[in-house]
């Protein structure tokens, strides 16, 4: 009865905080909805390819242009090619005359430039190819997840790391973070001189965030299914233990740093040299395949990147739980160890 | 219920830097209203919070409302009301909630709203508390400490930092706790609060409790129940001389000197002769009532606000 008051306090408290709730329930929507629109497959704008013809152009440009495909194609004379290129706005410009071909990459946009060189490559091979009566066969390309189900698109990639870094947000600034305040306030003074034994307090607490983390991943996948017809591709009961098991983890760490620091400076400074690297280098926005094998390693030990990983694994490849075994064990080690720091350290003034 | 509300024995507590509480002893009846007199970093607050559970002393034994505060905590904290120097809630609580969430936590609890009219915040029942004026968020501690309809209120500097009227309003709820017949401690650096409300008072410095008793019997204790200030215009002078002279000690003090003495009929005519021979420059005489600062300055060499 004393809990479920407690409860239902900490509910109504952090419903009537604006901030917090944004910072949960809206500013990670609107993330998602932002890059899933913007980054949707087919939605982006195919690469542009500057082409430049100069004295009547190459004899094979006719057969060039209809073997290049997924290039948009802006043909331009020299000087407004120039113009163009002096500007900054072209990526890669081939060149064409009687002579042969010439390609130009922008160097500050190395990836669209290299893609449409990429290709024109390989259009010019083929027509080479069939100039000499061949007929080339271009190996088929089909996109898989390891689980064999797929959910497509950035925003599906986005989904289950938002969640993750929402989860940490929730450990860091929802339980830390407002402890250290409560401590540094009096607040927790104030309850010390009541009856109420403390435990139902932190319980309280406890289980509000809980029921906060899976109302607002709930909210997530609603918006991410109507929206952007992104869907679970694996169960839900293991997808909302997987939330409960991060959040538990996550507040755990919470709940160890707050006792490393007495003031909210020095906790808003702790608790973001914990948290932008964590949020910025788990692959929550983009994948680790292209940073070096140590630093992956070094990332996939902290709890983080794991957890994206596994949460990924049950929402986007229909994987289950102990598909990722490992790495759902390493977090709950990291929030075992936290608690165990917590519970020794922490202190209520 | 008659005996004693609070009995302390040998009080101590060491921080780091300082020794705060040096072996205190105490012992306040019930039903009075006690108060701890002193000046800041005298040691009250520390003394206050051992006694409420939310410091651990190094010695001492405490008894509160015949409970021992080591093994009888709980029984202890459901019968006492605290309203503590800086009373922390929630930003956006209302008073209101405050009061219902509060009072669950105690056996005995009373209505919200009877408080909230006993400490007139029924205008302000349904507003967060980040709105309520200091004044304001004062009552609504002491209307906290009153939540559990509790036998013992302590109270920390129950109106510093607030405006004369919010003051006596607080008083006001202070007397009607005494009325009710609760023992109410309290710890403040104003004497004026000292010898209103307070039936007995301690008065404490480093740490120690320099002498007890009700407001009238400390200044009689002092032995020197008047004293006589002779204003200066600027910097008052030295008084080596006029001491020489009259035989009376000189208390300078800014622009002017104190002189504590037992019977100003007789030693007024001295006191001016002996400064008309020293040629002493004062601009006016002025004679009044020792109170409870003089008791002060008397037992410790200096001034309550210091």
């Amino acid at each position: 009865m004393l809990l479920w008051r407690q409860f239902v306090m900490e509910w109504k408290l952090y419903l009537r905080d604006r901030g917090a709730t944004f910072w949960t329930f809206a500013f990670p929507v609107i993330l998602l909805l932002g890059f899933g629109f913007m980054f949707r497959e087919g939605a982006g704008p195919m690469t542009t390819l500057v082409w430049v013809t100069e004295g009547g152009g190459h004899a094979e440009d006719a057969a060039l242009t209809k073997a290049l495909t997924h290039v948009k194609i802006l043909k331009l004379d020299s000087v407004e090619a120039q113009h163009r290129w002096a500007k900054g706005e072209t990526a890669a410009q081939l060149e064409s005359s009687a002579q042969g071909h010439r390609l130009r990459v922008n160097s500050y946009l190395m990836a669209q430039g290299q893609t449409a060189a990429q290709m024109v490559q390989q259009a010019n091979l083929v027509v080479q190819a069939q100039a000499k009566g061949l007929q080339p066969e271009v190996i088929p390309i089909s996109v898989e997840s390891p689980g064999g189900r797929r959910n497509a698109g950035y925003g599906a990639f986005l989904l289950p790391g938002l969640l993750g870094v929402n989860l940490l947000s929730i450990g860091l600034f929802g339980v830390g973070m407002v402890n250290v305040a409560y401590r540094e306030k009096g607040k927790f003074r104030r309850l010390g001189v009541t009856p109420l034994p403390k435990w139902i307090f932190l319980l309280g607490q406890i289980l509000q965030r809980l029921t906060v983390s899976l109302a607002q991943a709930s909210f997530m996948v609603l918006v991410a299914r109507l929206a952007l017809n992104i869907r679970n591709q694996g169960s839900y009961p293991e997808f909302f233990l997987a939330i409960l098991m991060g959040t538990a983890a996550f507040m755990a760490m919470g709940f160890a740093l707050s006792t490393f620091t007495k003031t909210l400076e020095g906790y808003s400074a702790l608790s973001n040299v914990v948290f932008l690297p964590l949020m910025i280098l788990s692959g929550v926005y983009f994948t680790l395949d292209a940073a070096p094998l140590w630093i992956q390693k070094v990332l996939l030990a902290l709890p983080l990147a794991p957890y994206v990983k596994a949460l990924r694994g049950i929402f986007n490849d229909g994987a289950h739980l102990w598909n990722h075994a490992a790495g759902l064990a390493l977090v709950m080690a990291w929030g075992l160890v936290c608690f165990f720091i917590a519970v020794k350290r922490f202190r209520w003034n | 219920m008659t005996g004693y509300a609070l009995k302390v024995r040998g009080l101590r507590k060491q921080y780091p830097k300082v020794l705060a509480v040096d072996g205190v002893d105490m012992e306040v009846r019930c039903g009075e209203v006690f108060g701890l007199l002193g000046p800041n970093g005298a040691g009250k607050t520390t003394t206050l919070e051992i006694i409420e559970g939310l410091t651990e002393p190094d010695a001492g034994e405490i008894e509160i409302l015949g409970f021992d505060l080591r093994t009888q905590g709980r029984e202890i904290r459901s019968r006492i009301g605290v309203q503590l120097q800086s009373t922390s809630l929630f930003n956006k609580i209302t008073p209101r909630e405050a009061l219902e969430l509060y009072g669950g936590y105690y056996p005995k609890r009373r209505s919200a709203q009877e408080l909230l009219e006993r400490v007139q915040l029924i205008d302000k029942a349904d507003a967060y508390h980040t709105t309520l004026s200091g004044g304001q968020q004062q009552r609504l501690a002491l209307a906290l400490a009153l939540v559990n309809d509790p036998e013992l209120v302590f109270l920390d500097e129950p109106t510093t930092g607030l405006d004369p009227q919010a003051r006596r309003s607080l008083w006001d709820i202070v007397r009607s706790m005494k009325q009710e017949g609760r023992t109410v401690i309290l710890t403040t650096h104003y004497m004026d609060e000292a010898e209103a409300l307070c039936d007995r008072l301690a008065i404490m410095d480093h740490g120690r409790i320099l002498t007890t008793g009700t407001p009238s019997e400390l200044i009689a204790q002092m032995g020197l129940p008047s004293v006589v200030e002779l204003f200066f215009e600027g910097a008052a002078p030295d008084a080596a001389a006029f001491t020489a002279q009259s035989g009376l000690a000189v208390d300078r003090r800014g622009d002017r000197w104190e002189l504590a003495v037992t019977d100003p009929k007789t030693t007024l005519p001295s006191i001016l002769d002996s400064a008309e021979a020293c040629r002493v420059p004062f601009e006016q005489i002025h004679m009044r009532r020792a109170t409870l600062e003089d008791v002060f300055l008397h037992r410790t060499g200096r001034s309550l606000r210091e």
